[in-house]
């Protein structure tokens, strides 16, 4: 059985990095992207079986990537994981999880990232 | 040059508006004390780029608003005898993944070369290679980074530079404000058995030899997961510093690589130090913060660690170090920083998934 694809979308290439090697030590084949745009463009090309999405980025944040995918019949289907940099450490963040709740988003993942947390999620999803 | 014919990679990040510290010391004077950035870290003053290699020079990036002040506080700190320059308009221009490959790096230096520019530092993040150089040339670089590179995001450098946003904008954007009592971070991910590189070079060995020796290591399959150069303060001798991973599959490479560095730089004597480790340290809008690099040095300095080279760039902050200072390094950081626990991700190129770095 082939390797279930994971694409990451994050403007922070060193995250980028991180989250694919924890991924990809679970098994997992995993796509990269930079921003909002180009995520979406990778998921044109080829449809991911789980996306993991960053929030605040340039061009197109998280949060309207995860709203357009959801309004479109033939992409609502794939399972996002939004990583939200919000919380104790961030109180004067405008983003908020009731934002990411209203883009129907599956799960939220607070940064930084713990990768059992992020794996059980995506797994969770698959 | 077709596509077809160029690196296809992800993504190309511009920091304008920077300020440069180019600071020397006399050998052996221990100029990476954390002293030297505390001021910085009280002053709330981001470190948007730093590398030192050891025992000699480091190069500090500001935003150009604070580079007087950052220069006024380093030259407050600094051991006697040291000397210091400060080169206000800088840019610091981050191309990535490398994914640790030399040819890539080899051919991002090529690009720099062709766009003539000088070099103000140079350095790796885990991800990302970066340099700092005169704004002025900013567009110059991107024109030849699109000739060598393909950016999926970006057909050309005139839609690069009309998609990014005014400074003002960015700044919006990262509203985060990050007011942890204790530094949260990704990973602290230590990677040990490196051979660490080192010589004295010229800035047109750089952008030339060295560049092209890159990318014929690049040709044995050795990663590089560690580089910087820092210039002399007549910008002229640069010190180079990086360190090769070898494939597990593989045996000793090193006499491969002098053999490739003195093909390509005849005239440069490079030192090899193995085993070395790095420790690959990563968090948060760690590019945006200031004091991250304050509390690593300090907690560092707490065990009586000291670092053989350090790069700053991007969102990490990458060192190098004896390889039996490893642990006790990696044990304090961990007690320094609230980090996730250790042995998810594999270090660099250990294909499998093999856990080659110890287990605090």
């Amino acid at each position: 059985m082939s390797a279930k694809y994971v694409l990451i979308v994050d403007d922070d290439p060193d995250l980028v990095e991180t989250v694919s090697m924890i991924l990809e030590s679970k098994g997992y084949e995993v796509g990269k992207a930079y921003d909002g745009i180009e995520g979406g463009e990778a998921i044109k090309k080829r449809r991911p079986d789980a996306l993991v999405l960053d929030v605040m980025m340039p061009r197109k944040n998280g949060y309207q990537l995860c709203k357009e995918l959801k309004a479109d019949q033939a992409t609502r289907g794939i399972p996002v994981v939004l990583l939200t940099a919000v919380g104790e450490a961030v109180p004067t963040t405008t983003y908020s999880h009731a934002e990411g709740m209203a883009v129907e988003a599956e799960d939220f993942i607070p940064k930084p990232v713990d990768a059992a947390t992020l794996v059980e999620a995506v797994e969770r999803l698959l | 040059m077709e596509t077809s014919d160029r690196i296809r990679i992800g993504g190309l990040k511009i920091l304008e508006g920077g300020a440069c510290v180019v600071s020397s010391s006399p050998l052996g004077a221990n100029c990476l004390s954390a002293d030297i950035c505390a001021p910085l870290a009280q002053k709330k003053i981001n470190l948007t780029f730093f590398t030192h290699l050891s025992g000699d020079r480091q190069v500090m990036c500001t935003a150009d608003e604070v580079g007087e002040t950052a220069f006024t506080l380093v030259k407050s700190r600094a051991a006697p005898g040291t000397e210091l320059r400060l080169q206000r308009g800088t840019a610091v221009i981050s191309v990535y993944p490398h994914d640790k490959g030399p040819e890539i790096m080899g051919t991002f230096i090529r690009s720099l070369a062709r766009a003539r520019v000088v070099l103000h530092g140079l350095a790796s993040s885990p991800s990302a290679i970066s340099v700092v150089l005169s704004a002025r040339r900013e567009k110059a670089v991107v024109e030849q980074l699109f000739e060598h590179f393909h950016f999926p995001a970006f057909a050309s450098p005139q839609e690069f530079f009309e998609a990014q946003l005014p400074p003002e904008e960015l700044v919006q954007q990262v509203v985060a404000t990050y007011q942890e009592k204790v530094i949260k971070v990704y990973w602290i991910l230590p990677q040990p058995d490196l051979d660490l590189w080192g010589a004295t070079i010229s800035s047109t060995a750089i952008l030339e030899g060295f560049a092209h020796a890159l990318i014929d290591m690049g040709k044995l399959g050795l990663k590089i997961p560690f580089i910087v150069a820092n210039p002399g303060l007549g910008g002229r001798d640069f010190l180079l510093s990086f360190s090769t991973l070898k494939a597990a599959s593989q045996g000793d490479q090193g006499p491969e690589v002098r053999r490739i560095l003195q093909w390509h730089l005849p005239e440069i004597r490079p030192m090899r130090l193995t085993p070395v480790a790095g420790i690959f340290f990563h968090g948060p809008h760690f590019g945006d913060r200031y004091g991250v690099v304050y509390t690593f040095l300090q907690s560092l300095a707490r065990v009586r660690v000291s670092l053989l080279a350090l790069s700053c760039t991007v969102s990490s902050v990458s060192a190098v170090l004896k390889q039996q200072e490893l642990e006790a390094a990696v044990q304090v950081l961990q007690k320094t920083f609230a980090a996730p626990s250790p042995g998810a991700p594999r270090p660099f190129g250990r294909p499998g998934g093999g856990a080659g770095g110890p287990r605090p």
